[in-house]
This record gives C-alpha cells, sequence and structure tokens, in this order.
C-alpha cells in the first residue's frame, strides 16, 4: 500500500485508533472530531465536509472516514470526497460485530463506549435535557439494558455505570470487546479505500 | 375550567414536561363534568397539534417531545381501556407501523403512536428490524390500507426500498401506499421518493393528515 492513511474518527474512538496505532496494527495519521458532534448529525456533516475540503492536496495517500452512518449524507460524503468509510452502522456495531450488535439491539440495549460513558451526564442533563424522572421514564419504555463496550484499554469505571445505570433505571451489563473487530473494519476499509476510484488525494 | 383554558393548561404541561400536571388536569376536567371523549376530542387533539407544530419547528426538546407522547398515552389509556381499537364508527383506518430491516431506532415509532390512535387510527405495531415480507403480510392480515416504514439513517432508510419493490412486485401499489418516517427524511426529503415512499411527515402532528391523504388515494376514507 502506497501513501499515508489518514484516519479520520470520531473522538469516541479516539483512544482505541490511537492504540492500534502504537501498536503496529494499523499506520497512519488520525484526524480527530470532538464526539458531541453526533448530537447534532446536520452539523457533524458540515464539520466532516469542512475537515474534508480542508485537508491539504498534493500530499498523497488515502482517507478513511471512522464514522458509522452518523449524520443524513454520510454514504455520499465519502463518495462525493472519494474517500473510504468503515463498513458500520455506527461506533458499537464496529466494535461489536454485525451479528452481536443485532442481537444486543433485539434485547434492546443502549451502549456506552468509554470516552461516552465520562460524559454520560452532560450528554443527558445538558445535551438532551433529560432530567432523572424522564430520563427513566424514557429509557425504560424504549431500552432493555445499558450495555458498556470495554474495549479493554482503561479499567471499567464502576461506579460512572452504576450512577447512569441508577439514573436511567436501567440494568447494567459490561460486554468485552477489545480492539479486534475493529482492527479488522479498519484494514477493510483502507483496502477498500484502494480501489475508490480517485480514492488517493493527489 | 372551560375548554380552552384545559387546552393551554395541557399544552404549558406538556411544554413544562409535567406529566403529573397533565394528569391532575384531567382528574379536575372529569371532576367537572367533561367526558373522557370530550377530553380527548376537543383538548387532547389540539393540544398535541400544537406541539406537533412547534416540535416540526424545532422548537420541542427532545424531553418536551416525549413527555408530550407520554401524556396523550395517559389521557388515551383512561379514555380507551388499553388494547383497544377505536370503535368502527370513530376509526380512520388501519396501519401497519414499524422500523424497517437493520433499524433500531425506535423512539420516533413510538412516540407517534399515541398521536395516531388519539386521531382514532388502529395501529398495529411491528417492532424493530422489521422485513419487507412482515409489513406485507401483517398488512394483508389486517386490511391496511397503509405501512409506516420508519428509519432513522441513510442506510436504514435505503432499506425500505426492498418494501417498495414488495409492494409494487405484488400489484399492492393502488391499494396499500408507504408511509416513511424518521429524522433522515427530515433532514433530506429527496430520500423519500429515492426510497419509493408515497409521502412523509414530518411530525408527529402531521402524522394523522398525512395518513388521511394516503387513506383517501387508496380509494378508502375522506377527501382530506
Amino acid at each position: 500500500m502506497t501513501g499515508t492513511t489518514t484516519w479520520l474518527t470520531c473522538g469516541v474512538l479516539e483512544a482505541e485508533l490511537s492504540e492500534l496505532l502504537r501498536r503496529g496494527e494499523i499506520r497512519g495519521d488520525l484526524l480527530v472530531l470532538d464526539s458531541k458532534l453526533h448530537m447534532v448529525p446536520p452539523h457533524l456533516e458540515k464539520v466532516l465536509s469542512s475537515a474534508l475540503e480542508r485537508r491539504p492536496q498534493g500530499k498523497g495517500g488515502r482517507v478513511v472516514l471512522v464514522y458509522g452512518d452518523c449524520c443524513p449524507r454520510m454514504l455520499d460524503i465519502a463518495r462525493t470526497f472519494h474517500v473510504g468509510r468503515v463498513d458500520a452502522t455506527n461506533c458499537a456495531q464496529l466494535l461489536l460485530g454485525k451479528d452481536r450488535y443485532r442481537e444486543l439491539m433485539r434485547e434492546e440495549a443502549f451502549f456506552l463506549l468509554p470516552e461516552w460513558a465520562a460524559r454520560w451526564k452532560e450528554i443527558f442533563h445538558i445535551e438532551l435535557g433529560l432530567g432523572r424522572e424522564v430520563a427513566r421514564d424514557l429509557m425504560r419504555d424504549n431500552r432493555g439494558s445499558l450495555v458498556y463496550l470495554d474495549t479493554g484499554l482503561v479499567p471499567i469505571p464502576r461506579s460512572t455505570l452504576d450512577d447512569c445505570a441508577e439514573y436511567t433505571g436501567l440494568p447494567l451489563k459490561v460486554e468485552a470487546v477489545g480492539l479486534d473487530r475493529l482492527q479488522g473494519c479498519l484494514l477493510e476499509a483502507e483496502t477498500a479505500a484502494e480501489t475508490v476510484e480517485g480514492g488517493y488525494l493527489s | 375550567m372551560d375548554v380552552p383554558d384545559c387546552i393551554g393548561k395541557l399544552i404549558k404541561a406538556m411544554m413544562e414536561v409535567d406529566r403529573a400536571g397533565a394528569s391532575v388536569l384531567m382528574d379536575h376536567a372529569l371532576a367537572e363534568g367533561m367526558s373522557p371523549e370530550l377530553f380527548m376530542s376537543d383538548v387532547l387533539d389540539p393540544a398535541l397539534l400544537a406541539v406537533g407544530k412547534s416540535w416540526g419547528e424545532q422548537k420541542v426538546s427532545l424531553a418536551q417531545a416525549f413527555v408530550g407522547a407520554k401524556i396523550a398515552e395517559d389521557v388515551l389509556l383512561r379514555c380507551l381501556p388499553k388494547g383497544e381499537v377505536p370503535p368502527t364508527a370513530l376509526r380512520k383506518g388501519i396501519v401497519v407501523i414499524g422500523n424497517i430491516e437493520d433499524d433500531f431506532h425506535s423512539l420516533g415509532r413510538r412516540m407517534i403512536i399515541p398521536f395516531l390512535q388519539a386521531s382514532n387510527w388502529e395501529v398495529h405495531d411491528l417492532g424493530n428490524d422489521v422485513t419487507a415480507e412482515t409489513f406485507v403480510d401483517k398488512a394483508l392480515q389486517v386490511g391496511a390500507s397503509i405501512v409506516a416504514a420508519s428509519a432513522m439513517m441513510q442506510t436504514t432508510a435505503l432499506n425500505i426500498r426492498k418494501l417498495r419493490d414488495l409492494i409494487d412486485g405484488r400489484g399492492l401499489a393502488r391499494r396499500l401506499k408507504l408511509a416513511v418516517g424518521g429524522a433522515v427524511f427530515n433532514w433530506r426529503p429527496e430520500l423519500v421518493a429515492e426510497v419509493g415512499g408515497d409521502g412523509t411527515a414530518g411530525n408527529a402532528g402531521a402524522v394523522d393528515a398525512l395518513l388521511s391523504r394516503l387513506l383517501f388515494q387508496a380509494g378508502e376514507g375522506k377527501s382530506p
């Protein structure tokens, strides 16, 4: 594979991609955007497009979007800018694989990744305006359990997760996911990016 | 308490995320002699319409929209025992609703169901991750004229195309209409045509009008 790969990623997976780079499992540069952009998908779309437009031309190499289907035109963005993208609808599916993701979603799981787990209060209170009572009603109506995806890079934040489980009224489960599936998806997307017409930024 | 006063207070309860307050309001209205049917038609309906309009204008938070739907559900449960369908004379039509294959974002779908039931639609909810075949088979089984498929994202919205193809392939296009909805259709309306939808509604308050129009196109119901 020639040239450098730029992994344009959501901050929710920054630690995991950094670790894969450190281990030499993937190669290239990270370009990280704030995971909170996920809360306003049209805004994410603008920021993502802008990041791709701003990327210096003439450097060579390829870009891989490490994003699920997180904004209304994600597939179009990948096509328009001739970049690769991981084959997953969201970050949970990227870590779990499609089959396990579907199994857990059929059990109405609500996923927390390590980066979001640390910010759950900010997301629930400030971003969504959900007080405890409404949060409990909403989550219990729509979800069956809180599932923390443990990528193994940081200790499981038990106290934080217990607080979140208490606030939402959902039982907590921890699912060890590691980084293998993520790594596989990244490498597949990188290979596919080679074959995208005009996939190289020249 | 007169009807306009009651409507104003119910809208206030919805906007202030005050489910308990809405329940107290209904208690008072019924204690003062208002019938449950009148509360549904003359108080709940206009309040939902107002909140739905604000929702469409993006002036309503997730919490407000959710509590608005829960209040509607509470009112329905008191006026219409759970599981009971609207009397045939009042029923506007039958709709089968669900999230399309691979889509698990149920919140929007669940929130519009009370709005539809309050507007006298018989609703059959199939849940999440519903295949095209299941949608069509259920519609034929219950005699529905409309299937309503929800999707949150572009990739899952494209699965609705399978439903369109199946409806057309079985020669049902004239009598079985396809309503589509979900956040991605609000953000990019051109996707409605791309997946073969017969129409969409930008918010819960507009769903009743959409379904009424589709019902008429299917050869049932009144001209909307």
